[in-house]
């Protein structure tokens, strides 16, 4: 009897595991089944809206802030309600997780259909192949140069510019003003007026300088302005800049902590008064104004060696080749149409990549002006498929000086021969 | 009939009960380690890894983990560092208040519950309280160390490449502490207590009775923790990702975060894979010896 018992239990327990894997195959099938029969739903009557177009698009993204997946919703819910063949969802996936899930999703092909990407990891994903191709579908003659660059991998358009910001130099005017200093436009100035009002409780200076890309994206403005580019580290500007960054840390007008900070962080130590000016950009304003209301802020141009110089930022949109790309395109269509576009910008605080749309924004408001005249000299990274790979050397050398882990030309020697190894020099 | 009837004989019956258990091991835990393997001997990149042919390419990614740059001896060495600083001071810190609640004191039960506070909390907590406190300006223990006089100035601890590791090592200890009290504890009750007392009357000391008696009874169960708590050490991810991710300038780097490094942000996923699988090996070979351990006590 007992033996019967054993012999049930395992085969139930077999039988189970079994059944596991069958409810997954029938699950499959009668997705298959219903695509195929709204497939031929639209054959025999043929909405005409979207040439057919139709099912469900999934949108990937990555933004934190409230407002801005509002504004996403928003956008979505707007689509939805105007049509009634593609319905939209929006999943969100956390920055550091993002381009994680990506990868495991490019090879396991559990894609969505649509994703809004940071723009210097745009290259690479293009290079992997899980973009759909988009020259020719969209017009993208009137936008800036730069955001559009960063969509095109050889010639050819795999995605569409979402939005663009840039980096200033944000400061607190009351503190500028307690220690009797004008807002400063060159190094030298910057590192007197840092130092000046660095006190006990407050920072002069400080930048996000996270061994990552946001760090990176903060230096290099530095390196920019000196006229090197990005991929020029161990030159007569790269290396000013490192010993830039070096002085400002020695010197104690740049908190060391930046290394630790991520520019959310580093806005949250500006609006707490515990930093006197900050490099950031252009997305951080909504959140400043409404969490810090009473605070007297400015912004002002990056202080500069010999040329003006800020890094562009923002995001792509990029539909998955293979996916659902018709809809998804049709849903793209319509959220960098003008009217949703500008609804898009103004709520995110972004610069529209399209120019004839970005001229019309913020007019009268002078901070948002001053971005939007900045975006002319705001340099874009890459965009090169191994643009990861050279980012993690150049974040490498400037931690490297600000820790005292080595000198700024010994650090700028190394990144240097990573960055020709990779170009292949 | 028969024969059917011989299928079901006591022997072969205990083969259907493993039967589910090895099918969910081959699929979910054998299967994901030899794809690992096969991936670190592959090219595949951010270039490639759509392609249906991968390249192979044998020991090379090894072989340029070693030699090209010394981010991976470092991540070994940070490792081992980590593991056993942390490890030592555990087991010491755990042992004795093991020993500590083994006496019978009022509130002993609900301060010993308060005690597995650190390991019920969840590590990326720790680690963002950890950071906090350690921070350079507004921490908690720069505050305390310079209002006792200890210290002059604020130490940078996280931003240091000299005091990161550490820190971090002090948060995991934290962490750690409970986890061996308890084993311990346990250890300790299944010692009889007329050992104790015959000994007291052979004129045996609290000293001598603790090295006499109670570290040779417990000798199985140290072994248990030491290596469980070596294994569990060895593959720390999320405290340190959360609290340096690796830096400042590597400082902190473990095998776990360089291979989530290497792969997921570098794209250079073959040679994520060969960092995890050099984790895996050194992992594999403590696990036989905890293995070899188990049988030979059971044997006994």
């Amino acid at each position: 009897m007992k033996r019967l018992w054993a012999i049930l239990i395992a085969t139930v327990m077999v039988a189970t595991l079994l059944a596991g894997c069958g409810s997954k195959t029938s699950t499959e099938k009668t997705i298959e089944e219903k695509t195929s029969v709204s497939e031929n739903s639209d054959s025999t009557e043929d909405k005409g809206a979207f040439n057919g177009a139709s099912g469900k698009v999934t949108i990937w993204y990555y933004w934190e802030t409230e407002g801005h997946q509002k504004a996403l919703d928003h956008l979505i819910q707007t689509f939805n309600d105007s049509q009634e063949d593609i319905t939209v969802e929006a999943k969100y996936v956390p920055f550091a997780d993002f381009k994680k899930q990506l990868s495991i999703g490019a090879s396991a092909d559990e894609l969505p259909d649509l994703v809004i990407l940071d723009n210097p990891d745009h290259a690479a994903y293009a290079a992997m192949g899980i973009f759909a191709d988009l020259t020719d579908k969209f017009d993208v003659s009137t936008y800036y140069d730069g955001p559009v660059n960063s969509c095109t991998l050889d010639g050819r358009l795999y995605g569409v510019p979402f939005g663009s910001n840039c980096l200033l130099l944000f400061y607190n005017e009351d503190m500028l003003k307690a220690a009797g200093r004008e807002v400063p436009t060159t190094w030298d100035e910057l590192l007197e007026t840092a130092k000046a009002c660095t006190t006990d409780k407050v920072s002069g200076f400080a930048h996000s300088s996270l061994q990552n890309e946001e760090g990176t994206f903060n230096f290099l403005t530095w390196v920019w302005s000196t006229g090197a580019t990005a991929y020029e580290i161990n030159s007569e500007g790269g290396i000013k800049a490192l010993k830039m960054v070096k002085e400002l840390v020695d010197s104690g007008a740049m908190t060391k902590e930046a290394i630790n900070w991520t520019q959310g962080d580093t806005m949250n130590q500006f609006i707490s008064g515990n930093l006197a000016m900050m490099l950031n950009g252009t997305w951080q304003i909504p959140t400043m104004r409404s969490e810090a209301p009473d605070l007297k802020w400015n912004v002002a141009p990056i202080p500069m060696d010999v040329q003006q110089a800020s890094g562009l930022g923002g995001e792509n949109y990029a539909v998955i080749a293979g996916g659902n790309e018709e809809a998804a395109i049709e849903f793209l269509k319509f959220a960098t149409s003008k009217e949703q576009s500008l609804y898009m910008m103004n709520t995110m605080g972004y610069i529209s990549p399209d120019s004839t749309i970005a001229e019309g924004q913020f007019k009268g408001d002078p901070v948002y002006e001053a971005f939007v005249e900045e975006m002319k000299y705001a340099y874009a990274r890459g965009p090169l498929p191994e643009w990861p790979d050279i980012s993690d050397a150049i974040s490498l050398a400037f931690n490297e000086v600000m820790t005292g882990a080595s000198t700024p030309e010994d650090a700028a020697a190394k990144a240097q021969a990573t960055i020709d190894g990779i170009l292949g020099k | 009939m028969t024969k059917i009837k011989k299928m079901f004989k006591y022997d072969n019956v205990g083969i259907l009960f493993v039967l589910p258990a090895f099918l969910y091991m081959i699929v979910f835990v054998g299967y994901p380690i030899i794809y690992n393997f096969i991936l670190s001997f592959q090219d595949v990149t951010v270039k490639t890894l759509r392609k249906d042919i991968k390249e192979f390419i044998g020991f090379r990614n090894y072989i340029e983990l070693f030699q090209q740059d010394n981010v991976l001896t470092l991540s070994l060495w940070n490792t081992l560092v980590f593991t056993v600083a942390c490890i030592v001071f555990q087991f010491i810190i755990g042992f004795a208040l093991a020993l500590l609640f083994n006496k019978k004191f009022s509130f002993s039960k609900p301060v010993r519950g308060l005690l597995m506070m650190p390991w019920m909390i969840p590590i990326t907590i720790t680690g963002l309280i950890f950071k906090f406190m350690f921070s350079t300006d507004v921490g908690i223990i720069n505050y305390f160390l310079r209002s006792f006089g200890i210290i002059s100035e604020n130490i940078d601890w996280l931003t240091n490449t000299v005091t990161a590791m550490p820190a971090v090592i002090f948060a995991n200890i934290w962490i750690g502490i409970p986890f061996n009290m308890i084993l311990i504890a346990t250890g300790l009750t299944t010692i009889p207590a007329e050992i104790y007392e015959s000994a007291s009357i052979d004129g045996a000391g609290k000293i001598q009775a603790f090295w006499n008696i109670t570290v040779p009874l417990l000798r199985p169960t140290i072994e248990s923790v030491l290596i469980l708590g070596f294994i569990y050490t060895f593959k720390v991810y999320d405290l340190v990702y959360v609290m340096t991710s690796g830096g400042p300038v590597n400082a902190t780097q473990v095998l776990s975060t360089y291979s989530y490094k290497l792969s997921f942000e570098m794209f250079k996923y073959s040679k994520g894979a060969a960092v995890a699988n050099i984790l895996f090996i050194i992992l594999f070979f403590v696990s036989l010896l905890y293995l070899k351990y188990v049988y030979t006590e059971e044997e006994a």
